[in-house]
């Protein structure tokens, strides 16, 4: 199936090296730094607090700050159990590993002032989800945390849409997100809109929203048609990979060759090293099967576990790309 | 003979690897590979925990759910509605994590998988929009057991797919080249109607879990022994939005100690604690718990249902 995808052309780019103009491309209330996530609070993004129960909201600086909890699905909202760190006069901080929050698909949280007020997000933050509890709104807005796909400045998929400069909004929606129609809000550039977002290799469909109207990338060729006769724009978002055969010192020649050139077996020469041989590449998401020529002697990697047999009884190596 | 009988193609795109008979409708797998006349191998996607293969059928493209815990194929009604409609159907269709009222069934006269043919193989059409509306996701149907039944089935949460393969009476494989890796255990399940029951410990207390592909939480029940329920650490509250579109609130949190084996151990899955006395009245069954995508995505596990039994391969060391 995969000849059967025109024209796939792939983001995989190394983004450090680019200039981005200063806007905040960040979901409210936390970064992704590594393999962890840091929550922040930050005293200036809020405007109101409310109380659980009736009663008015209250002005944010009508409350002295005496210690700031996040709470959400993760801890059962707790509103003492997750205390932040205090950073400076207005920030406040906690750190916590990626990995805990991998095996839920959306959480939700808010943070708590003097284990008391909650504080109230605005309509404008990008990551806001309207509030239930007991099956009824609450007439309020949770922060969502998102580990999918995520907006990063150091991401490694760059989006950008030219001219639209009267517009007032524009999203991203696309495969990546289930195409969401809130949360990945771009943000102004000289010529236009720009989204950086962390994907993880695979092949997505994306569009963009100006003002509520839908539109495929002007600037992309890679096109599908979608159930409503338009098109859905579309790349394959690939990842480095480094393969490495340990001994074979003696060997004059090895190759490096797989499902990924079609079996060619002159293509990929591996390179020399201290250990053995090694070869790098850039690799589409999912399964490719591989195996090493060594001076003329196809062999399968002795350092990978993980093989399967192809249609006629032969065994290969079976690199997974995810 | 009163029966319409509706025929539906599930066949693989460009392979004329066939999951179906003559009819001009057929269910493909644009993405599936054709190892050999016995066995394919179909990538699957995670649409949050569930196994969602990609497919076509009768002009439609969408989405599959692979469930151990579905009694039959189900379609969308959705996607494909009354013209087909059969007759409405008396009993009560019911999977691990829901039970569905009055689905109208659809009849397949044939399925194939390339060689091999499941005669007479019944479909149910039920409404699953509440499916598509939470996980935003065109859901064309559910494969469930009357499908995977016929084939040793390895579902792999490293490689992410699934591997079919056709088995004999016996449950023994029609390709001796199946799987190129190591099988590193074993172990035996009792088949009650299309639920796989496993008897496994936690705490040496021992406990029969069903083992469900489509579960996206493994599940305990309420009920259980103390000794059991000391090793269910809570952690938060979750809304689950049932197949029967039914929200319930649950305790999820992390099930620690489970063993099926003196060889074969869990490390800490999260589980949602629920009553599961309806499922056990539904099923006849006398559950204390249901494994779910928790489960496959600790062990790389092959499934046989005429042998009733499982077999594990190991997630590899190294990463590539």
């Amino acid at each position: 199936m995969k000849q059967l995808i025109l024209h796939s052309i792939y983001l995989f780019i190394a983004l450090l090296s680019f200039q981005i103009i200063a806007q905040n491309n960040e979901m409210k209330g936390y970064r992704i730094e590594g393999d962890e996530i840091v929550f922040t609070f930050n005293k200036e993004d809020y405007n109101e607090v409310s109380h659980d129960g009736f009663g008015d909201r209250k002005r944010f600086d009508d409350l002295t700050i005496e210690n700031v909890v996040v709470a959400g699905q993760f801890n059962n909202w707790s509103k003492d159990k997750w205390q932040m760190k205090k950073i400076d006069a207005d920030n406040y901080e906690l750190r916590k590993k990626i990995s805990d929050f991998n095996d839920e698909f959306s959480w939700e949280f808010k943070f708590v002032i003097n284990n008391e007020y909650w504080a109230e997000p605005t309509r404008k933050d990008p990551n806001i989800v309207g509030a239930i509890k007991d099956g009824s709104y609450l007439n309020v807005y949770n922060l969502k945390l998102l580990t999918g796909a995520y907006p990063d400045k150091n991401g490694n998929v760059r989006f950008r849409l030219k001219g639209h400069k009267e517009a007032k909004k524009v999203i991203l929606s696309g495969t990546f997100n289930r195409w969401n129609e809130k949360t990945f809000k771009m943000y102004r550039i000289e010529n236009g809109w720009e989204i950086i977002l962390r994907l993880k290799p695979d092949e997505y469909q994306y569009r963009f929203i100006v003002d509520g109207n839908w539109m495929e990338d002007p600037t992309n060729p890679d096109k599908v048609e979608n159930e409503f006769g338009e098109y859905n724009s579309h790349i394959n978002v690939k990842e480095r990979v480094t393969f490495h055969l340990n001994g074979y010192k003696n060997a004059e020649k090895v190759i490096l060759t797989g499902t990924f050139n079609n079996w060619d077996e002159n293509e990929y020469r591996m390179e020399k090293t201290e250990k053995g041989w090694t070869y790098s590449l850039v690799l589409s998401g999912g399964k490719h099967h591989y195996k090493f020529i060594v001076d003329n002697n196809w062999v399968s990697d002795p350092d990978n576990s993980v093989k399967e047999y192809d249609g006629k009884g032969n065994i290969n190596s079976v690199c997974m790309v995810k | 003979m009163l029966r319409v009988f509706l025929n539906i193609f599930l066949a693989f795109f460009c392979c004329n690897f066939i999951f179906a008979s003559d009819s001009s409708d057929p269910i493909f797998f644009p993405k599936a590979e054709i190892v050999n006349e016995h066995t394919t191998r179909i990538p699957f996607k995670l649409i949050d925990h569930l196994i969602v293969v990609e497919a076509e059928l009768l002009d439609k493209k969408g989405d599959f759910i692979i469930d151990t815990g579905s009694e039959t194929l189900i379609l969308n009604k959705v996607h494909f509605p009354s013209n087909y409609i059969k007759k409405r159907k008396d009993t009560e269709t019911a999977g691990i994590l829901q039970r569905i009222d009055n689905p109208i069934e659809r009849h397949l006269k044939e399925l194939t998988l390339k060689d091999f043919s499941l005669k007479n193989k019944s479909s149910d059409v039920i409404d699953l929009s509440h499916i598509e509306k939470a996980k935003n996701m065109k859901l064309l149907g559910i494969i469930g057991y009357s499908i995977l039944k016929d084939y040793e089935v390895f579902v792999d949460l490293y490689l992410n797919q699934i591997t079919l393969t056709k088995i004999d009476t016996q449950g023994n494989k029609l390709d001796k080249k199946v799987y190129a890796e190591k099988i590193v255990d074993s172990i035996d399940f009792r088949l009650k109607n299309h639920t796989i029951i496993i008897n496994c410990t936690v705490n040496d207390q021992k406990l029969k879990f069903a083992l469900d592909t489509a579960a996206e939480f493994n599940q305990i029940n309420k009920n259980s022994d103390k000794e059991v329920l000391k090793y269910f650490i809570p952690k938060k509250q979750l809304n689950l939005v049932g197949a029967g579109n039914r929200k319930i609130k649950v305790m999820a949190g992390k099930l620690h100690r489970v063993k099926l084996s003196e060889t074969i151990y869990f490390g800490p899955m999260l589980t949602v604690l629920t009553n599961l006395n309806k499922m056990n009245e539904a099923f006849g069954t006398d559950l204390d718990g249901v494994l779910g995508y928790e489960f496959f995505a600790q062990k790389r596990t092959i499934i046989n249902y005429k042998k009733e039994k499982l077999y594990f391969i190991n997630y590899p060391y190294k990463k590539q």
